[in-house]
């Protein structure tokens, strides 16, 4: 195998982006190392989950707790779920090697839930490892331009 | 001109009137009787923890600015030019010793004194600058905890804490050192919906097993004990009346020393760490004490009007509109422990709160749902009587009823009519309530 081109990359972003909208969240989970972390900072860019509080700060057993929960037909801020559309672009391979690849890239998502319409954009980081064959994603960082403001519900995977 | 509502009628004691949320009247009279009346809690000491520190915050919906001066004082000053009224401050938080208004360049140090009139001769030698300086809040402080009042005549801040002050000793002393630090952030989230949803609900123990059920599956399935227990009839948990309008939802008689501990921690922590933790704690407090103190480690507890303290956070409930709310919940860490205990905190924080958590968007959900349905017009009050019939007087004189009944929420609304009816804001002891009337 070779490094990691932006096509491919790019490919895996939109393939996730469908998947997440698509709310197939077991897909998702299946698109993940077994040690992935899933991020969403909060205040800010991220610098340190262990002295920051984040609005998500998963591990792999807690994502699946996350996708459970979200399954279980009883969590009610997402009940009825958000429709989400998402478009992902500016798409940059920040480093690539063998098996390991970093990638940046700027997303808007558009939310609609009980007739609301809300728009979230902000940076995408993205750690692939190549495992089994294929890249997975080993963690995921978004960074939302309004992490440091009021935010009503963010329980849909962003 | 419609008659003014009459605030002593729509707060009966079993009930409250659907117009206490949804009538502009009343959020009006609110943030008049209430917000600039009584304390309001605006932060910890810790988030101005260096001289220069700052950060802006509201009392009611009026912007004020939260400052540390250069002597080490804690200032509350109203964001507010004394010259055209522009805010003087625009930053969430920061470190300054000076604060320009950009208007026409005023300037004020980090105590309110008007220390810059640009061209100053044009204001002629009369002109006393010291009768410019920021309106200042007073300041209170307990245990770190900072509140502001407007009222020049308001009780001594302790005073005002009534029993609350025994839980909020506890919850510091779960720090060795008996200190917290609030430096992590904070989560901040909103509603379309009253304020006072939020404060009836971070005190209400008959909610959890139906709006936290998908929560608490979870939950038991990794602690392997089923939660939802303990917010039944079988619960030996409490509610308690802790004066002024203060309450918590008690959840120390069933603990033991050992698991609150592992209740924080959710198993991610090691056992080095704790036992470290353990035994500093017993150390500076003694085994009684040290039990009593992990009993605290999930309190659930609301200080009137606008805090919670829930956790490992502050929460602070933002009145912005009457049907519009923002919350801020600040989580703590704790001094003198290992750092994999405040990891463990700040992970069990998120787990369930702020604007992702698995508990409480969920809240947040209802507050939406019930601004939704009080607009039905054929119905008019809210039941607040759960329990009434098995109130009693706890061992330390507060009044005390079953975890799932209502008796946090009927104490806040007494001290909520005391205050809108135009009572001192120093009322201690509660007034005997009036006749039903109303329908």
């Amino acid at each position: 195998m070779s490094s990691l081109s932006r096509q491919q990359a790019e490919e895996i972003l939109f393939e996730e982006a469908r998947i997440l909208d698509d709310r197939r969240y077991d897909e998702w989970f299946a698109m993940l190392t077994d040690d992935a972390i899933y991020w969403v900072p909060c205040n800010g860019e991220g610098l340190d989950p262990n002295r920051e509080i984040s609005l998500v700060y998963d591990d792999h057993a807690r994502l699946r707790d996350r996708i459970d929960r979200l399954g279980s037909g009883v969590a009610h801020a997402q009940s009825p779920p958000s429709k989400t559309c998402r478009l992902i672009s500016n798409v940059q391979i920040e480093q690539t090697s063998g098996d390991a690849a970093g990638i940046t890239s700027a997303f808007f998502l558009y939310e609609l839930r009980h007739a609301r319409q809300r728009i979230f954009a902000g940076r995408y980081h993205h750690r692939l490892r190549f495992e089994d064959g294929r890249w997975k994603i080993a963690s995921k960082k978004a960074v939302l331009i309004n992490n440091d403001e009021v935010i009503d519900n963010l329980t849909f995977i962003v | 001109m419609a008659p003014r509502l009459n605030f002593d009628e729509l707060v009966q004691d079993e009930r409250v009137h659907r117009k206490i949320y949804t009538e502009a009247e009343v959020f009006d009279a609110e943030m008049e009787q209430i917000f600039e009346r009584t304390w309001v809690f605006v932060g910890h000491e810790s988030e101005v923890a260096a001289s220069g520190d700052y950060k802006t915050i509201t009392i009611g919906t009026q912007p004020a600015i939260m400052t540390r001066d250069e002597d080490g004082g804690i200032n509350v000053l109203m964001n507010r030019c004394m010259h055209r009224g522009s805010t003087i401050c625009q930053e969430q938080r920061g470190n300054s010793s000076y604060f320009r208004c950009w208007y026409h360049g005023w300037t004020y140090t980090n105590r309110g004194e008007l220390v810059g009139l640009p061209y100053a001769a044009g204001y002629g030698k009369s002109f006393d600058r010291s009768k410019f300086s920021l309106v200042r809040a007073r300041v209170g402080i307990y245990r770190g905890l900072v509140f502001a009042s407007l009222n020049p005549e308001v009780q001594e801040v302790a005073e005002h804490l009534a029993r609350a002050k025994y839980y909020i000793d506890l919850f510091m002393d779960l720090s060795p050192e008996g200190e917290i630090d609030a430096r992590c952030g904070t989560h901040k989230y909103g509603y379309d919906g009253n304020w006072k949803f939020q404060m009836e609900n971070g005190v209400d123990g008959y909610h959890p097993n139906f709006v936290h059920q998908s929560f608490f599956e979870i939950q038991g399935k990794q602690l392997g004990r089923k939660v939802m227990k303990l917010f039944t009839e079988e619960s030996a948990y409490q509610t308690k009346d802790l004066g002024n309008g203060h309450s918590i939802l008690d959840m120390a008689p069933q603990r033991k020393l050992r698991r609150p501990v592992n209740n924080i921690l959710r198993g991610s922590t090691s056992q080095a760490s704790i036992d470290s933790y353990m035994e500093s704690l017993i150390r500076r407090y003694g085994d009684e004490r040290t039990s009593e103190i992990l009993g605290a480690s999930n309190v659930n507890l609301a200080v009137f009007p606008n805090l919670l303290i829930i956790g490992i956070q502050f929460r602070n409930v933002i009145p912005v509109s009457v049907n519009r709310s923002d919350v801020y919940l600040t989580p703590t860490t704790l001094k003198g422990v290992p750092e994999e205990i405040n990891v463990a905190r700040l992970r069990a924080h998120e787990a369930f709160y702020g604007s992702a958590g698995g508990g409480a968007p969920d809240d947040v959900e209802m507050f939406n749902r019930c601004t939704a349905g009080l607009r039905v017009k054929g119905a008019e009050w809210l039941e607040l009587s759960r329990g009434m019939e098995r109130e009693h007087t706890g061992e330390d004189g507060s009044p005390v009823a079953h975890i799932t009944d209502e008796l946090p929420q009927r104490a806040f609304y007494r001290q909520w009519r005391n205050l809108m009816c135009g009572a001192a804001a120093n009322v201690t002891e509660l007034r005997p309530r009036p006749a039903a009337a109303l329908d």
